[in-house]
C-alpha cells in the first residue's frame, strides 16, 4: 500500500479493500461463534418465525441506531411521547438510550462477534475494574458519554434487562459471541436466530451456504454493520413499506476529536498519529448545512446502505438530522414529519 | 537432509516449485493494522435475505 497522506486519501485507499479487510477481521470469529451455539440454535427458533407476526403496527418501521445524533439531537422524548406504534428496531448499542427513554423496542438486533465488547450493551455479569482498565473502546467513544461512568451504567444495564428482558425480542445472529448468547438466554429474551451473509452464497465454496448447510438459519446480508442489519431486518423480513432510520450517523461532528472516534487506536497504529488526516475523510452535509468526518469503515457502512437501499422495495427515511447518510433514493427527512406525516403518530 | 532423501527417477520435464514470497515483516504489521480497521460484518452486493438452498430472496 502507498503511503498516502492527502487528506482522506489513505481512507478511500482502505475503504476500496474493505470487503477483504473486514473478511480478516471478523470471519473466522463470526464462524466459530455459530459452531458454539449450534445446539442453542437447533433448540431455538429463528427469524422465519417473525415473518409470522405483527412487529409494530401498520408497514412503518423506525431504526434508532446509536451514533453521535442521538445524544445530539436527542429524538427519544419526541418518539415517546409522539404515540408512534409502528415498529421500532434498535441495534444493542441503542438498547439503554431507548429504555431510559420510555420506548420498548419491539425488535432488537445484535451481530457484531467481539468476544468481550458486545455483552456491555446487555450488561455484562462478568465486568471487573481489571477488565475496563484493559480496554479504553467505550470510555474514549462520542458514542453514549455516559458509559465513561462504567460500571455502575454497567450494574444499570442489568438492571434494565433483568426488568425488561422478558418483553423483548431479540434477532440474534449467529455470529454473536457465547457471553452474549449467555446473557440474553439468561435475561429471558425471546430469542430469534439467523446467520449473516459472509460471502456470496451463490458461488462456488461460498462459507455462508456451508453455514445454512449446518445450521438452517437464513442468511441475511448485514451490510457491514448492526444498524444495517436492523434496516434490512425491517425492510426484508418485516417487511416494512416505509423505514425510517435516526442516529445512522456513519460519521462524527467536526467537533470531534480523533481520540474519541471508534478506530483512533488502530489508525494511530496503520498512519502515525502525526498522518491521521489521511485517514479520515471529511463530507459536507448540505441539508444541514455542516461538515461531518468519518472513518474507512462508516464511509463503507454508508456506502453499503446508500446500495441496499437502493435495491429495495421499501422506502427508506433519514431522519438522523446529522451525519453523512444522504444520495441515492434515501429520503433526508426530519423526524417530526416521518413521525407525523408518514407514520400518522397523534400523539 | 538432502543426502538422506533422495529421488530415484528423473522427471521428463523441469518442476519448478512457486512459494509464495512470505510477506515481510512491515507487510504483516500492515495487514494486522488493517484488519482492525475492518467493518463489523460482511457486505455482500445485491443481496437481501437467502431463506433457502434454493436462492430464493
Amino acid at each position: 500500500m502507498t503511503n498516502k497522506t492527502a487528506p482522506g486519501a489513505l481512507g478511500h485507499e482502505i475503504v476500496a479493500n474493505m470487503v477483504k479487510i473486514t473478511r480478516a477481521r471478523i470471519g473466522a470469529l463470526g464462524l466459530q461463534n455459530a459452531r458454539r451455539s449450534l445446539s442453542l440454535i437447533r433448540q431455538g427458533k429463528s427469524i422465519v418465525e417473525l415473518t409470522q407476526q405483527q412487529i409494530g403496527e401498520g408497514d412503518t418501521a423506525l431504526v434508532i441506531a446509536a451514533g453521535p445524533s442521538i445524544k445530539r439531537r436527542n429524538p427519544g422524548p419526541a418518539i415517546a411521547e409522539s404515540g408512534y406504534a409502528g415498529a421500532v428496531i434498535v441495534p444493542d448499542g441503542g438498547i439503554r438510550y431507548c429504555l431510559t427513554n420510555h420506548i420498548v423496542p419491539d425488535l432488537i438486533v445484535t451481530a457484531d462477534p467481539h468476544e468481550t465488547r458486545i455483552v456491555r450493551w446487555f450488561g455484562d455479569p462478568e465486568l471487573t475494574m481489571e477488565r475496563l482498565a484493559a480496554d479504553d473502546y467505550y470510555r474514549r467513544q462520542d458514542m453514549d458519554s455516559a458509559f465513561a461512568d462504567e460500571l455502575r451504567v454497567n450494574d444499570e444495564m442489568l438492571e434494565l434487562l433483568d426488568k425488561y428482558g422478558s418483553r423483548l425480542k431479540i434477532a440474534l445472529c449467529s455470529s454473536a459471541s457465547p457471553a452474549v448468547v449467555k446473557r440474553v438466554h439468561e435475561a429471558g429474551l425471546d430469542i430469534y436466530w439467523w446467520n449473516p451473509m459472509y460471502d456470496d452464497p451463490d458461488q462456488a465454496d461460498s462459507a455462508t451456504r456451508r453455514l445454512f448447510e449446518e445450521n438452517g438459519l437464513p442468511c441475511v446480508n448485514a451490510g457491514g454493520n448492526v444498524g444495517s442489519a436492523c434496516w434490512m431486518l425491517a425492510a426484508e423480513v418485516l417487511r416494512k413499506a416505509h423505514v425510517a432510520v435516526s442516529g445512522m450517523d456513519f460519521s462524527y461532528y467536526a467537533d470531534t476529536p480523533y481520540y474519541n472516534t471508534q478506530y483512533y487506536h488502530e489508525a494511530v497504529a496503520l498512519a502515525g498519529v502525526d498522518n491521521l488526516d489521511s485517514i479520515y475523510v471529511k463530507i459536507f452535509n448540505p441539508h444541514e448545512g455542516a461538515w461531518f468526518y468519518t472513518d474507512p469503515a462508516y464511509l463503507w457502512y454508508r456506502d453499503c446502505l446508500l446500495d441496499m437501499a437502493g435495491e429495495a422495495e421499501c422506502r427508506t427515511y433519514n431522519c438522523t438530522e446529522g451525519g453523512i447518510f444522504f444520495g441515492g433514493n434515501v429520503e433526508y427527512t426530519p423526524l417530526a414529519r416521518f413521525l407525523l406525516d408518514i407514520a400518522g403518530a397523534r400523539g | 537432509m538432502d543426502e538422506v532423501l533422495k529421488g530415484n527417477f528423473t522427471t521428463k520435464h523441469k518442476v519448478e516449485v512457486q512459494t509464495a514470497k512470505a510477506p515481510s515483516l512491515e507487510e504483516r504489521f500492515e495487514m494486522e493494522a488493517l484488519k482492525k480497521l475492518g467493518g463489523s460484518m460482511a457486505f455482500v452486493s445485491k443481496k437481501k435475505v437467502m431463506w433457502d438452498l434454493k436462492g430464493k430472496e
